[in-house]
């Protein structure tokens, strides 16, 4: 069902799944356009979770999805919003986990969170060089970009990468943005998910492609299976 | 260089062509020597190269900076495979 949720920036449509009542997982897909190419897997796995029943939310942050903000925000709005969204199950006596897909691990620094579970979590440094990659593939190998490209237009000017408006202040932030560690809070549960092509450490190693780098949005309904079975045990453990 | 390794990283090179790009498995096993790439294939377009790379990348276990990349070395599947080798076994 379409819900909403709250923040001091306004009111934000949120998708809800599964039952009412219980631990609820609150999911942050990536920045930019990996989010056009991974939420419909998203949503493949928390309807299979629905299914598993364990409830679930999926919020528009502001700037994205159906959001009606305008502009480009910052990290920590974004932060806040998702901290607001997750809030919301709090306020009503509900355990919530937070489940960020790529960049969208990098969301949930704030959120009252009983667990985290990110899938194939990358820092903002990767994110930058990858936006950076892009755009220098964009502009040609005549001119080659220099550190801090991304304030060469007028003063506050946003930057288009891919057909999306970023502002230089959101690439500057994305610098130094890590994902939530063990070491934050060796007590909070954190678990790590991916692609078995990933050489990087993880909880867990699962078959499949990332669909974040395919040219057109795909999906891929056994893997959102997989993580939906991997996610409801995750969950049932935590609850204990 | 290890003719194991080569094939290895050649293998890999399609693998990721195949999935950055969402090819059948038949298309990326028809990919040859000469294949052409950039400009040849539709679904190569900036996004995708810098996905390909960041992939190869991830992969691979290399880095490949900027200024290594030019059109020729996506001019072909032979030229990117052979790209990749000199990168992951020196």
């Amino acid at each position: 069902m379409i819900d909403h949720y709250d923040w001091e920036g306004g009111r934000e449509a949120m998708l809800r799944f599964g039952p009412s009542t219980g631990p609820v997982i609150v999911a942050a897909l990536p920045l930019f356009e990996e989010a056009n190419r991974t939420r419909t897997f998203a949503v493949t796995i928390l309807r299979a979770l629905a299914e598993r029943g364990i409830a679930s939310a999926l919020p528009d942050l502001p700037g994205q999805g159906e959001s009606l903000m305008p502009t480009s925000p910052s990290i920590l709005t974004l932060q806040d919003a998702f901290q607001a969204a997750c809030a919301t199950f709090d306020r009503a006596g509900r355990n919530c986990y937070a489940m960020g897909i790529r960049s969208g691990a990098l969301l949930d620094t704030y959120a009252i969170a009983y667990g985290r579970w990110h899938f194939a979590p990358v820092d903002g440094a990767q994110v930058l060089r990858e936006l950076t990659r892009v755009k220098q593939v964009e502009v040609g190998s005549s001119r080659k970009l220099g550190e801090l490209w991304y304030f060469d237009g007028e003063e506050d000017a946003l930057v288009e990468i891919a057909g999306n408006l970023i502002s230089p202040d959101l690439l500057t932030d994305l610098k130094v943005k890590s994902a939530f560690s063990i070491e934050d809070a060796p007590d909070i549960p954190l678990r790590t998910v991916r692609h078995e092509t990933d050489a990087k450490a993880a909880d867990l190693k699962v078959p499949g492609a990332p669909l974040w780098r395919r040219a057109e949005p795909d999906n891929d309904p056994a893997l959102a299976a997989r993580l939906a079975d991997d996610i409801a045990d995750w969950i049932r453990a935590c609850e204990g | 260089m290890q003719p194991d390794g080569s094939l290895e990283v050649e293998n890999a090179v399609r693998a990721v062509l195949r999935d950055v790009l969402g090819l059948s498995e038949e298309r990326a096993a028809a990919f040859r020597e000469e294949t052409p790439l950039f400009g040849a294939l539709p679904e190569l377009d900036s996004l995708a190269v810098a996905g390909v790379l960041t992939e190869l990348e991830d992969r691979l276990g290399i880095l490949i900076e900027d200024d290594e990349v030019d059109g020729e070395m996506l001019e072909t599947f032979g030229a990117l495979a052979r790209f990749a080798q000199s990168k992951a076994l020196g």
